[in-house]
């Protein structure tokens, strides 16, 4: 799968991810009453007042911005809950927290459309790019370990945005230090350097994150 | 990496390299500026593009000498600090023609002095391609070469994309058709 801004690079644009992030479930508490809505994707609903109710985030800000619903930001969107990631997440450099694969778009999305359902929305926002800074650090400093021998990178628990940005930076580099690193460039035999090996997928990984 | 419809590929070979003819060539003396007749005699010094040269050498028609930007002087700068040396004024398509010679030169050690100034760079650009401001065009571009400067690239666009996304106003484009005024009278 790739996205249709760049049809060269086969990577998504930041619009792009947000999109697929939509899909995410979460809990809204309508205020009106409304039958079951038959989607393609499924069926949500019925609607009633006050009853919480799981619909797509694409779902729920559309009712939002028709003000028929509140939405319950998700369980790790609390500043406790922010507050600890954040904790965990600098006191080990190695590996990264478990968050939703969507949460800086599902976070974006929920500021801009339902803003007074967050609560202490300041701070949660500062602790979410807190997270984001920290988290991307991490990645930086793992690429820097990123040499020859590298055939593959593991980021466990790295959210899509964060993929989405390292992604052309990393695929050129391990491109780079594929080419320069093989066989006939480096041992000087006598064939051609354009005919390269294909990566054979046995060779051992290098883990960049170790659990 | 290197395909035949690769522009940068094409252009890499377009880089003159000074080779020695091992034979005299005749009808060639086009080549060689100092040749009185149309012919290059042996052991002619001659500044030919690279895509000649490989297969000169492949013909064992000539041997080559290594370009200044891989002498050891070269090396030794390398070896100091590879962060800090000017690529780009010296050859734009430095890794692209380093490989391309390797096959064809004496030299064991060009393709390892190739993989140090990528390891060596390499930090560096990473550590700049993810924090550069957005506008500017950094100073480090000025020393990259073309290979580096689009690695360099990869990462600056797509940070600068997620900023931009993060900033954004609204996102909800407009359709054309949505914005017109509806004409008062419909025929």
């Amino acid at each position: 799968m790739a996205g249709q801004s760049n049809l060269q690079l086969s990577v998504f644009s930041a619009a792009e991810v947000e999109f697929l992030a939509e899909d995410e479930q979460i809990d809204i508490v309508p205020n009106v009453r409304m039958d079951t809505l038959h989607m393609i994707c499924g069926d949500y609903g019925p609607f009633r007042p006050q009853i919480p109710v799981k619909v797509p985030l694409w779902l729920a800000i559309a009712l939002k911005k028709r003000s028929k619903c509140r939405i319950q930001p998700p369980d790790w969107m609390t500043v406790e809950k922010l507050t600890q990631v954040l904790e965990d997440e600098r006191e080990a450099p190695r590996e990264f927290q478990p968050l939703p694969f969507h949460y800086v778009e599902i976070s974006r999305l929920l500021f801009d459309h339902a803003r007074e359902d967050i609560s202490d929305p300041y701070l949660v926002r500062s602790l979410l790019e807190d997270i984001r800074d920290v988290r991307f650090h991490k990645v930086e400093s793992g690429l820097e370990n990123l040499s020859a021998k590298t055939h593959a990178v593991k980021l466990k628990n790295l959210a899509a945005m964060e993929v989405n940005i390292v992604r052309p930076f990393i695929v050129r580099a391990l491109q780079c230090f594929y080419k320069h690193d093989s066989e006939e460039l480096v041992k000087q035999s006598a064939s051609e350097v354009e005919s390269q090996a294909v990566s054979s997928d046995r060779v051992p990984r290098r883990t960049l994150r170790p659990r | 990496m290197s395909s035949y419809y690769d522009l940068d590929d094409l252009l890499a070979e377009e880089e003159t390299v000074s080779v020695v003819f091992r034979v005299a060539a005749d009808g060639v003396g086009i080549l060689d500026p100092g040749s009185e007749d149309n012919n290059v005699e042996q052991g002619a010094k001659v500044d030919v593009p690279l895509w000649l040269a490989q297969d000169l050498c492949q013909r064992q028609a000539a041997f080559i000498n290594l370009p200044g930007y891989f002498s050891q002087r070269v090396r030794k700068e390398m070896q100091a600090d590879p962060g800090c040396v000017d690529i780009r004024t010296r050859c734009p398509y430095f890794y692209g023609v380093g490989c391309k010679l390797v096959p064809i030169t004496n030299d064991a050690t060009l393709g390892s002095f190739l993989l140090y100034t990528l390891r060596g760079r390499y930090k560096d650009i990473l550590s700049k391609a993810h924090s550069a401001a957005i506008s500017s065009t950094p100073k480090v571009m000025q020393i990259l070469s073309r290979e580096e400067t689009m690695l360099f690239q990869a990462g600056r666009d797509s940070m600068t994309a997620f900023k931009r996304w993060r900033v954004e106003g609204t996102r909800m484009e407009r359709a054309a058709v949505l914005g017109k005024k509806r004409k008062s009278q419909e025929l």
